[in-house]
C-alpha cells in the first residue's frame, strides 16, 4: 500500500484545508496510508553560516523521504501560499532535498469562491524551483471554493461532483506515483546536481550560467 | 518625501539590504529613505494575533507614515522569502498600512535571474485585496550577480547600473506624487463636499467613531501617538510635544485644523470653551465638520472649503457680524497644501482685530473715518464685488452658533448675540511700549 504525507499548509487551528486532508485520509484508507503533517511550530526560514535546520523540519523531511508521495493542502493568503508553508518548503530544501523527484498532489480550499487558485499556481512554480524539483502531478487542480459549507457534520464532502472529481484525481495520483518511479533516467544526475546546489550561488551549474 | 525600504530576507548577509543601503546614501539629497528591519517580526498565525506587538507595530508605523515603499526581494525557491511574505501577512490582517501605498519592487540575487520570479510573485501578493498596494508597473530592477556588484564601500560598481537606477527612482518619485493625488478627495462642486467625512484620506484614523467624545484618546491609542517629552521633527526645528503645545496654546488666535476629509481634528484649546470667540468643546475634536455646524450653515461651509480645495481662493476672510463697534471678530480660513501641492485641509484662525486696529491708531495718532467710495469685497476671493454679487457670501463659522444671517456688508456689523464673551480684553493704547528694534516706532 502506498504511503503519503499530507502537509497542512497553515498554522491556523481551524482550517478547511486540514478538514479536506482528513477527509482524504479516511476516504482513501483502503488504497493508501495518509499521514497528516503540520507545519505549525516551524520557525521562519533563515539562512545561517552553519546551515542550521530546525529539528522538526528534519523530522518532516525523514517522513517525506520514506513516503511514496506528498499531498499539500494550501489556503490562499494575499494571492499566495501562507508564509508558514513557504517557510516549511524553504527548510525542506536547505541542505537536504526530500522533495526531489517526489510525486506531489496539490489541493486547495478557500472560504471564497476561487479555491486558492492563485496560491496553487504559485505553489507549482515553487515546487518546480531548482532547490526543490518535485514532480507535481500535471493538469490536476483541485479547487474547493466556499469551503466552510463544503463539509457535512462527519467531515464528508457535501457535493457529489466534487467528491467524484477528488476520487478521480486521487486515483490518478496513485498511478502518477507509479509512473514517476519509472521516470528515473535523470534521477542520478538530479541527485548529483542537488548535492552540488549552493544557496549562495542559486544554482549548481555555475559554469553554464555564466 | 519620505520612503521606507524593506529588505526581504533575514539573518544573513543580504545583498538586498546592501542595495537599499546604497540607495539611501546615494539618493539622500533627492529623497529620504529609511531602512526598516523585519528580523524580529513573529510568525504569522491567525489564532495568535500579534498585530499590536512591538515588532509588528514598528514596521506598521514606519510603512503607514511613509509616502512610498521600496521592497527589495531575493529569490528563494522561485518565490519571495517566507520572512517577507510573513510581514505582508501581518500588514494585511488587522492592519492595512499598504492600502493605496505606492510600492516599488526591486531585487538582488546571486545568480543571473536576478530575482525575476520572486518579483512577479511579490507583485501579485501586493495587488491582492487584503494588501491593496499600488505597485509601480514596469521599471523592473534586477541586480544579478550581486556578489560582484558592490565595491568594498558598498557602492554599486557598474556605472550603467547606477544610471538605470537613477532613471527609475526619478520615475518612482513622480509615481508617488501621482498616486498621492488618487487619494485626494475630488468633489466636483461645492455641493459634493462631504461634511460627514464618510470617505477617507491617508491620514484618516479608522476604527474610531469620529463623533466619540473621547475620539482624541481613542484615536491616539490606535496609532500609538507620541506625547509629552517626545521630540517631533518639524520644518524647521525640533520640539517636544509639550513644547509644541505651549507654543500653539499661546498663539494670539483660536486655531482649528480640519483635514481634507473635512474632519475637525484639532483646536489649540487656549481658552475655556465659554471664553472663546468661537466656542469649541474638547469632545468635538474628531467630529466631521457637519457635526460641528448647524444645518443652516452647511451650504456656506461647503462653499468655503470647496474654494480652498480647488484653489479658487487661498484665504477666505469672514467677519462675524453683530459684535458692536469695539470688536471686529474675524474668521480666517487658509488652504493647507503638502509639498506636492495637494490640498490637505483648512487652517482656521479666529481673532478679534479691533485691539490691533486700536493699537495702531493710538501709536500712529490716526483715526477711522467713513469712506463713501468703499466697495464691498468678496470674503472668498478678496476682490471687489458688485453689490448684487455678494448676496450669497458664505456664513462665518457656525460652531460658535454665531451669525444668524449671511453677511455681505462687513462694514455694518449688527449688534448681536454670538459671543457671550463680553469681557473682552481692552487694548491699552495709552501706554504702547515702543520697541525700536521691532520697527514699530517709525512714526
Amino acid at each position: 500500500m502506498k504511503k503519503f504525507i499530507a502537509i497542512v499548509g497553515t498554522n491556523a487551528k481551524k482550517s478547511t484545508n486540514r478538514t479536506l486532508l482528513q477527509y482524504m485520509k479516511k476516504r482513501y484508507a483502503a488504497s493508501a496510508e495518509i499521514e497528516i503533517v503540520e507545519v505549525a511550530g516551524l520557525p521562519l526560514f533563515k539562512k545561517t553560516k552553519e546551515m542550521l535546520v530546525p529539528q522538526y523540519a528534519k523530522e518532516i523531511a525523514q517522513k517525506i523521504d520514506v513516503a511514496d508521495g506528498v499531498i499539500i493542502g494550501t489556503p490562499e493568503y494575499d494571492h499566495s501560499i501562507p508564509a508558514i508553508l513557504s517557510s516549511a518548503l524553504a527548510w525542506l530544501s536547505y541542505g537536504m532535498h526530500p522533495l526531489l523527484d517526489k510525486p506531489v498532489m496539490i489541493t486547495g480550499a478557500s472560504y471564497g469562491a476561487l479555491g486558492a487558485s492563485r496560491a496553487q499556481a504559485q505553489l507549482r512554480q515553487i515546487l518546480d524551483s531548482p532547490e526543490i524539483k518535485a514532480r507535481i502531478m500535471p493538469s490536476s487542480e483541485f479547487l474547493l471554493g466556499n469551503s466552510l459549507k463544503a463539509f457535512d457534520e462527519d467531515g464528508n464532502l457535501n457535493d457529489q461532483e466534487q467528491s467524484e472529481q477528488l476520487d478521480g484525481l486521487f486515483k490518478d495520483f496513485l498511478l502518477f506515483t507509479d509512473i514517476s518511479n519509472q521516470l528515473n533516467h535523470a534521477n542520478v544526475t538530479n541527485e548529483k546536481e542537488m548535492n552540488n546546489f549552493s544557496w549562495d550561488e542559486g544554482s549548481s551549474r555555475r559554469e553554464e550560467e555564466k | 518625501m519620505r520612503l521606507v525600504a524593506i529588505a526581504g530576507s533575514i539573518g544573513e548577509q543580504s545583498y538586498n539590504r546592501m542595495l537599499l543601503q546604497f540607495m539611501a546614501d546615494y539618493y539622500k539629497d533627492l529623497v529620504q529613505i529609511d531602512l526598516v528591519d523585519i528580523d524580529d517580526v513573529p510568525v504569522f498565525n491567525e489564532d495568535d494575533d500579534l498585530s499590536n506587538s512591538e515588532a509588528v507595530q514598528k514596521v506598521y508605523q514606519k510603512v503607514f507614515g511613509a509616502d512610498g515603499v521600496i521592497l527589495a526581494t531575493p529569490e528563494h525557491n522561485h518565490t519571495v522569502p517566507a520572512a517577507m511574505k510573513n510581514v505582508i501577512e501581518w500588514l494585511s490582517y488587522k492592519l492595512h498600512p499598504l492600502d493605496g501605498k505606492p510600492v516599488w519592487v526591486v531585487g538582488a540575487s546571486y545568480f543571473n535571474q536576478g530575482s525575476s520570479r520572486a518579483q512577479l510573485h511579490l507583485k501579485q501578493i501586493l495587488e491582492s485585496p487584503g494588501v491593496n498596494a499600488i505597485v509601480m508597473p514596469g521599471n523592473e530592477f534586477l541586480l544579478r550577480n550581486a556578489k560582484e556588484a558592490f565595491d568594498d564601500n558598498g557602492q554599486l560598481k557598474d556605472e550603467g547600473t547606477v544610471k538605470f537606477l537613477d532613471s527609475i527612482i526619478q520615475k518612482f518619485i513622480k509615481f508617488v506624487k501621482v498616486i498621492d493625488m488618487l487619494d485626494a478627495p475630488d468633489p466636483k462642486t461645492y455641493k459634493d463636499e462631504d461634511l460627514e467625512s464618510k470617505g477617507k484620506v491617508n491620514t484618516t484614523i479608522e476604527g474610531v467613531d469620529m463623533n466619540d467624545e473621547h475620539w482624541v484618546e481613542k484615536a491616539a491609542e490606535k496609532v500609538h501617538a507620541v506625547e509629552g517629552g517626545t521630540y517631533v521633527k518639524l520644518d524647521r526645528g525640533l520640539l517636544t510635544v509639550d513644547q509644541l503645545n505651549y507654543f500653539l496654546k499661546t498663539m494670539p488666535v483660536e486655531l482649528t485644523f480640519a483635514d481634507d476629509n473635512n474632519q475637525f481634528i484639532y483646536y489649540n484649546k487656549s481658552l475655556p470653551t465659554e471664553k472663546m470667540l468661537a466656542p469649541r468643546r474638547p469632545g468635538q475634536a474628531g467630529d466631521p465638520l457637519g457635526s460641528v455646524h448647524p444645518g443652516r450653515a452647511v451650504d456656506h461651509v461647503k462653499q468655503v472649503i470647496h474654494a480652498l480645495r480647488t484653489g479658487e481662493s487661498d484665504l477666505v476672510s469672514m467677519p462675524v457680524p453683530g459684535n458692536g463697534p469695539d470688536r471686529h471678530i474675524m474668521h480666517y480660513y487658509k488652504a493647507m497644501h503638502d509639498e506636492n501641492g495637494r490640498y490637505r485641509g483648512v487652517n482656521e484662525w479666529v481673532v478679534d482685530i479691533m485691539p490691533i486696529i486700536k493699537y495702531y491708531l493710538a501709536v500712529t495718532g490716526k483715526k477711522l473715518v467713513d469712506d463713501p467710495t468703499a466697495t464691498p469685497i468678496s470674503p472668498i476671493t478678496g476682490v471687489d464685488v458688485t453689490s448684487g454679487a455678494s448676496a450669497k457670501a458664505p456664513e462665518t463659522d457656525a460652531t460658535s452658533g454665531a451669525s444668524e444671517e449671511p453677511q455681505s456688508e462687513p462694514k455694518q456689523p449688527e449688534v448681536d448675540t454670538t459671543s457671550g464673551a463680553s469681557e473682552e480684553p481692552k487694548p491699552e493704547p495709552k501706554k504702547p511700549e515702543v520697541d525700536a528694534t521691532s520697527g514699530a516706532s517709525e512714526n
